[in-house]
Formats: structure tokens, sequence, C-alpha cells
């Protein structure tokens, strides 16, 4: 008999970064999924994940929390010391690009490079790049700064300049070829002939396409379909179409729906097993040592011994009125005198769902009975407000208390429904409270990222001040507009540029918005004191002039009004 | 079984000193006869080999070879604890995977901690043709560098016939430093040809503290462009190596 062994190439960096250059230069779905398909079924199996996290722009996996931490600082210091540039050299390639890759690339292309060497010298594979970046995230303690720089610079010094640009992008995060990780489910469900929702329903659970991509690469479709949901490693939550009615959700929902209180706070998975309890974010960040009453909290009420939970945090003042949403934020961001604040700002956990228990998924169980079980191991943490309704009446005045309550609004859940992570369907849906929807005008603009790279995308919203006659930013967004007509304000706005400022256009304010937001919140940011929170565009207003633009104090009125139902923060 | 014993404190701590500049984690081979070490840093730009025979210590027991990785910062923070007359027992259990450490002076301390899992890849060394071998004290080395350092992060070594040459030039200001054949600080040089090449002081600086501890004498192998060698001089035939690759400018 004769045994093969398999030879097999590690795959060099470079074929991945030409690879993000072709994709870079197509706009085809289609013909990206080709191009990553062809190259992810020529890895090989250990270098499959490091791979497919690094073309969309990640080092590590969403669940794991290592972080590589370089800042712009730190990155300057590198380059210029390799390229032994002045800092008005370095700073000058940024003006020519807003693409921090772009412009790095470019002082390789045309420096002279002093390059820090390696004992056993070799082309860059991807699986060294991974190994670096390990490394960089391992280090912690003292002198780790200067032991970070030293890893970067080795690895800069290893790389072509096409090299950098993607390695400098993997690091900020950010690879603009318009490949993202919806494509990269796509793409290796083409690749390896498996239903996509069985890619999908994988990458959910798994946190992690990297692995899927693996496992599929492995194992196949029975790779993908064994995935179980584990305690500690999040998942991605299930999310909810907007509708404008209650009798549109009790028509869709079968004349017979489940309404809970939605509460304007932040959605948190808490994940549990024994005595350790872990707090992750909507995005999965884990906000755990941000929050050590509610550790305490999930310790002494739930007495089962390993569960995941869903629950949303809320602000709220001595009397239990929930605070506006920014309040919570300041919890969320805080590292240092978290039980200064955590006085200051008491927070209220309101749990809504179950997903796993004592070695159990319950993704695949209905509604109903993921909500009785969750009751019935609560301890005393409340769960929303909720009431199962088919009369349309009933459920109105359940959605005016939850208004008065100072709540955002509800959620509305089909009673038989599944948890699908990451799926925005109908089974769940959101009733909001709406504001009044602003015309602004924009006085300035910014060049987009990724698919939007070119385009100026990125608009700087103002509203008048009638006593100074001054234009007053309360907000920038880009979302809301179609591709057609970013490159319409696109146009539009070159013609009206006054001057340029790095990445940002200064423009003659002409350009009338309608904006819509969910709230307008204090904000140190803007000279008003005030700022849109999701501001996004609904409409061009070609029928208005910047005269017509809604004033100052109309935001501050709507700024206030918000009060007759919330409680403000105290001033810290 | 592996149990070794050391009535000088320091010099034990000086030696896993002169490691801990490079790795996090070491990976020992421990066999009858001596322990080992062969690593590279991270960005894999030194690496460091050494050798301590069984001699250097005042008791050595390892019935057969084996391995043994540990976290050398954690260790050193227990040594440092250590007075310079106090003895040091280390002793690995193969039932339970834990060092432990006992401390004997004034008063006796044992400490234990975790093993890792030893990393199974073997670090090949470098095959270099060196063009020339220098001998020098090294605290005269030591000095040299800490010279350059005041000028620049890194500096370029070169060598003809006659002498030792250091040459560091930074944005502002430079610095040769020469160190003459038959001086006290350089005791020999031989030169096939002239040979120059460029380190990060980062690192040179680092090694030679940390080696400078145990060593008196240093010999340097270098070439053209190609990574020094640097053989730090030990006690009692122990050996303490490093490699450094160098900085290379490209036109």
């Amino acid at each position: 008999m004769i045994f093969l062994k398999a030879i097999t190439v590690p795959t060099l960096f470079k074929t991945l970064a030409e690879l993000c250059e072709n994709l870079k230069s197509t706009t085809k779905r289609n013909a990206m999924i080709n191009l990553v398909a062809s190259f992810i079924l020529q890895l090989e199996v250990r270098e499959t994940s490091a791979a497919v996290l690094m073309l969309i722009g990640r080092a590590f996996p969403k669940w794991d929390q290592r972080v590589l931490e370089v800042s712009w600082a730190a990155l300057g210091t590198i380059i210029r010391k390799i390229l032994n540039l002045s800092d008005e050299a370095y700073f000058q390639a940024f003006d020519k690009t807003g693409d921090a890759g772009e412009a790095i690339e470019s002082l390789f292309r045309e420096g002279k490079i002093r390059r820090q060497s390696t004992l056993f010298q070799n082309e860059l594979t991807i699986l060294e790049v991974h190994r670096s970046f390990n490394a960089i995230a391992g280090i912690t303690g003292t002198g780790s700064r200067e032991r970070k720089e030293r890893l970067l610079e080795t690895l800069f010094s290893s790389a072509t300049p096409l090299e950098v640009k993607y390695i400098v992008k993997i690091l900020i995060g950010e690879m603009r070829t318009g490949f993202h990780e919806g494509l990269m489910e796509l793409t290796v469900s083409h690749a390896y002939r498996i239903p996509l929702k069985v890619v999908q329903r994988a990458s959910m659970l798994a946190g992690d396409i990297g692995e899927v991509a693996t496992l599929a690469k492995n194992k196949g479709e029975e790779g993908l379909q064994r995935l179980k949901l584990k305690v500690f490693r999040p998942l991605k939550p299930m999310l909810a179409q907007k509708i404008e009615s209650i009798t549109e959700a009790l028509k869709e929902h079968g004349g017979k729906t489940a309404l809970e209180h939605k509460i304007d706070g932040a959605r948190v998975q808490i994940h549990k097993s024994r005595s350790i309890v872990k707090i992750f974010s909507r995005r999965l960040t884990d906000v755990t040592s941000s929050l050590p009453e509610i550790v305490e909290l999930c310790q002494n009420e739930i007495e089962e011994a390993e569960v995941v939970l869903e629950g949303e945090l809320v602000a709220v003042n001595k009397k239990g009125k929930p605070m506006p949403f920014q309040n919570l934020m300041r919890r969320f961001r805080r590292i240092h005198k978290i039980n200064r604040i955590a006085e200051e700002i008491p927070i209220r956990l309101y749990l809504f769902d179950l997903l796993y228990i004592n070695g159990k998924s319950l993704i695949n169980q209905k509604y109903t009975k993921r909500r009785e079980r969750l009751g019935k191991l609560a301890g005393s943490i409340p769960l929303t407000k909720n009431i199962i309704a088919s009369d349309p009446d009933v459920a109105e005045e359940f959605y005016k208390q939850a208004i008065k309550e100072g709540h955002e609004g509800l959620m509305l859940k089909n009673l038989d429904s599944l948890y699908t992570p990451g799926v925005r369907g109908k089974k769940w849906l959101k009733m909001k409270k709406v504001l009044e929807p602003l015309d602004l005008v924009v006085i300035a603009a910014e060049y987009g990222y990724g698919r939007r790279h070119g385009w100026l995308s990125d608009y700087h919203l103002a509203a008048q001040d009638p006593d100074t006659n001054e234009l007053l930013t309360v907000g920038k967004t880009f979302k809301g507009l179609t591709d057609a007509e970013i490159i319409e304000m696109t146009k539009r706005l070159k013609g009206l540029t006054v001057r340029r400022e790095g990445n940002k256009v200064i423009v003659v304010p002409q350009i009338v918005v309608e904006v819509s937001y969910n709230e307008v919140q204090k904000s140190p940011k803007y000279s008003c004191g005030m700022a849109l929170r999701f501001a996004r565009i609904t409409r061009i207003r070609y029928d208005k002039s910047v005269n017509e633009v809604d004033t100052i104090h109309k935001v501050r009125e709507i700024y206030n009004n918000q009060f007759q139902r919330k409680s403000r923060a105290p001033q810290l | 079984m592996f149990k070794v014993k050391i009535t000088d404190a320091k010099l034990l701590r000086d030696m896993f000193q002169a490691i801990a500049i490079l790795v996090d984690e070491a990976t020992f081979n421990l066999t009858p006869e001596l322990i080992q070490l062969r690593a590279m840093d991270p960005s894999r730009v030194a690496m460091v080999d050494f050798q301590w025979p069984k001699t250097i210590f005042d008791e050595y027991q390892c019935d057969q070879p084996q391995k043994m990785c540990i976290n050398i910062s954690e260790l050193l923070k227990l040594l440092r604890r250590t007075a310079k007359e106090e003895t040091i027992e280390l002793s690995l259990n193969p039932e339970n995977p834990r060092l432990q450490i006992g401390i004997t002076g004034k008063y006796t301390r044992t400490f234990h901690m975790p093993t890792l899992e030893p990393q199974e890849e073997e670090t090949p060394t470098p095959k270099i043709t060196f063009k020339t071998t220098a001998k020098t004290t090294t605290d005269g080395f030591r000095q040299a560098i800490e010279d350059a350092q005041l000028v620049s992060d890194h500096v370029r070594i070169e060598a003809d016939a006659e002498k030792l040459t250091l040459q560091a030039t930074g944005d502002l200001m430079g610095a040769t430093i020469e160190l003459k054949k038959g001086s006290d600080a350089l005791l020999d040089l031989q030169t096939q040809e002239p040979a120059k090449a460029t380190f990060s002081l980062s690192y040179l600086v680092e090694i030679i503290k940390a080696a400078s501890a145990t060593s008196e004498i240093a010999t340097l192998q270098f070439a053209n462009d190609m990574p020094i060698r640097i053989d730090f001089h030990q006690p009692k035939e122990g050996k303490l190596t490093f490699y450094l690759a160098p900085r290379i400018e490209v036109e």
C-alpha cells in the first residue's frame, strides 16, 4: 500500500492582498463571490479561518475579545521610523487620499525602506501575518508599547507595499473592498455547496465565519449542522422589523400576538455558568466589567447552573423612571471609577428571552415556551411587561401605557416564533413613537468608506439660529439615501465646495434634506449642545431653501419635551 | 523527577532575566546532563540559545529527558524576592504538573506555579558564514553600545583588520566609537574581509544589559548585512548565545 502525504504549501499573504485589489475593482456581487470562493477552496485547512476573517477586515473572530489596539499614533511612529520620514511628509500622504491603507502604501512605494529583517527570512504568508496578530494582541504589561512596535516594524518590513496596505486595513478594520460578512456567508455556501440557511445559522451560533468556513471545508454540511450554542460565546441577536400600526402587526401574526414594552435601553446578552457571569452588548462586545451590579444580581437571583438570557438595561432615576439613552452609554464606556458611577447612574435590568438552559439550546422552541421558562427562573429580576392580545383596542391601550411610562414603544412577537439569531424578519415587529422629522441643511460632507469610497456620502447637518443667523451643526449621517441619490449629491456638493479639509469638504449651505432621528440628545460635540441620535435622511427637499430649514429652538423644544416622559440625568 | 539546587540565587535570577528579554513563555529541555533552551522573540528578529550544564548547580537530578514550559516573567517575579546568599531549589513533580520553587535563607518559603503546554517545534540555528570574529570585554562592548544609544535607535557595526567601529547616526546627532585591536576593550579581532551590518539598538541594549550580569567576555561574529552572533562567555561551561537579525536599507 502506498500512503500519499498531501503536500500543501502555505498561501502567501500577497495572494490575499491581490484578491482584495480585484474585489475592489468590481461591484458585481457574483463576480466577487466567485473570486473569493475559488480562493478559499485552495486554502489549507489551518489557514482558512485566518484568511476568511482577514478578507472581511478582522484579525480575530467576533466572539473573541482580543484586540490589536494599535493606535494611529503608534502606527505613524512605526511607519515614519521604517521610512525615515518627517511628520510633515507622513501627513502629506493623507492629503491625497482619505484611505489610510492607500496613503501608507504610496509612502512605501516612493520611500527608501529601512527594513528590520528576521532570522529566517521568507515571503510573508497568511499564517505568518496571523501569528503576528496573535503576538501583538498577546502583549501586555510593562514595555508593551515598545514590544508591539517591534512586532509591527518587523511585519511591515517583511511586506511589499501592497501587502502593507492590507495589513494597515486589517489593523484599522476597514477593508473598503465592499466584501462584507454577508457576502462571505454566501461565498462559503457557494464554495462548499451548502444551503445558505445552514451557513447563516452556523455563523450566528459560532459568531465566527472563519470557524464556519473551516468546518465547511473539513466536515461539510453535516459539520455545520452539528454546531451548537455555547455558554460565553455570544450569538447575534434576533432582530425586529418596523411597523407603523398595531392592526398591521395583528394581521401579520394571524390575529393574535404577544406585546412587550420596548424599553429604550441597551440590549444585552447575559451568559451565566455557575457563579461566572458575562455580559455582552448588542454588538457582542464584552461589557461585563462596566456592570458589576448586574453581574451580582444575576449571581444572586438566578439559581439555574447554566443560562443564556437576553434583556434590556436601562438607566433610571431614584423613582425608577427611565433616563435618556445616552446616560446608559456612559456606563458602558466606563472603565474607571465604576462604583462611583454605578451609584449615580443606577441601572435596571429587564429580561425578555431565554436562549439556553443547562446544556440545552432553546432557540428552536416557541416564543411562549421560552417566555414561560424565563419567568420561572428569573428570581426577582423583572421581565419586560407583556400581554397577549387579539383585540386592537387592548393592544392600543397597552402601547399608550408604554409611552406614558417613558418607554420607546412596543415589541410585537409571534407566539409560535422560534429564535432566529441575526435575522430581521416579521416574526418580531417593533413599533416606536415617531418624532417629527426636521428639515436641515448640508454644510459639509465627507468621503465614504468601502463601496461608497469616492462618494461624498457622510453629511454634516445644520439647523439655523434665527437670533444670530448662524447655522449650527446638530448631527451627521450617512444613512437614508440610495446610491443614485448619493451620486447626485456628490456632484452637487462638489460644485458647492468652498474648501477641502482632509477627507471633508466644506460647502455652500444650499441643499436641504428631511431628517428622521430617534432622539435629540445632549452633546458636547456640537456648539449648540445637542445632537440627533440615529439621524437618517428621508428625502432631499428640492423645494426648500436654506432660509426654510428648522430652527435650533425647535430642536431644543423636542429635546425638552422628552422629559415629560423621562427623568433627567444627574449632573456629573 | 527533576530537581536542582543552587546556592547563588542571584546567578539563577540573572540567567532567567537574559531569557526573559526575548520570550514570555519558555520551553526548556531538561536532560540528565544539562538544561537547554533555544527560542526566538515573537517578531523573530532575535534568538537566544542557552545551556546550563549540571555543574553550575550544587545539586542536579534529572532521570530522563523532558520538556518544561513556564511563564518566565512570572517566575522572575518570585526570584526577585530572593537575596544574594539565599539557596533556591526548583523541582518538578511528574504527577503534579507544576514547578515548585523553594527559597531558603533567613527563613524558608515555597512557591509553586503552573507549567504550560510545551512548544514542540524546535527552533533551528541560523546558518551564516561569518567574516569577522571579535572578542571584547562584555563591559567594553556594553559601554560602546550605550554610547551609540545616546544619539540613535540603530547602530552600524564595522570591522577591518585593525579595529571594530560602531557608527550611530540619528536625526541630528551622530557618534563614532572605535575599539582598536589590542586595547583593553577589544581582546582579539580576526577579519577575513571587511564587514558591516546595522542593528536595532532597542534589542542590542536589552540583550547586553541582561547578559553582562553573568558574563565578562563576549565574542561577536558577523558579516555584511547578516545576523550577528554574540556569545557571552558563562561561568562553568554554560552557554549564552544571541543571534540578532540586521536592519537593511533598501534603495
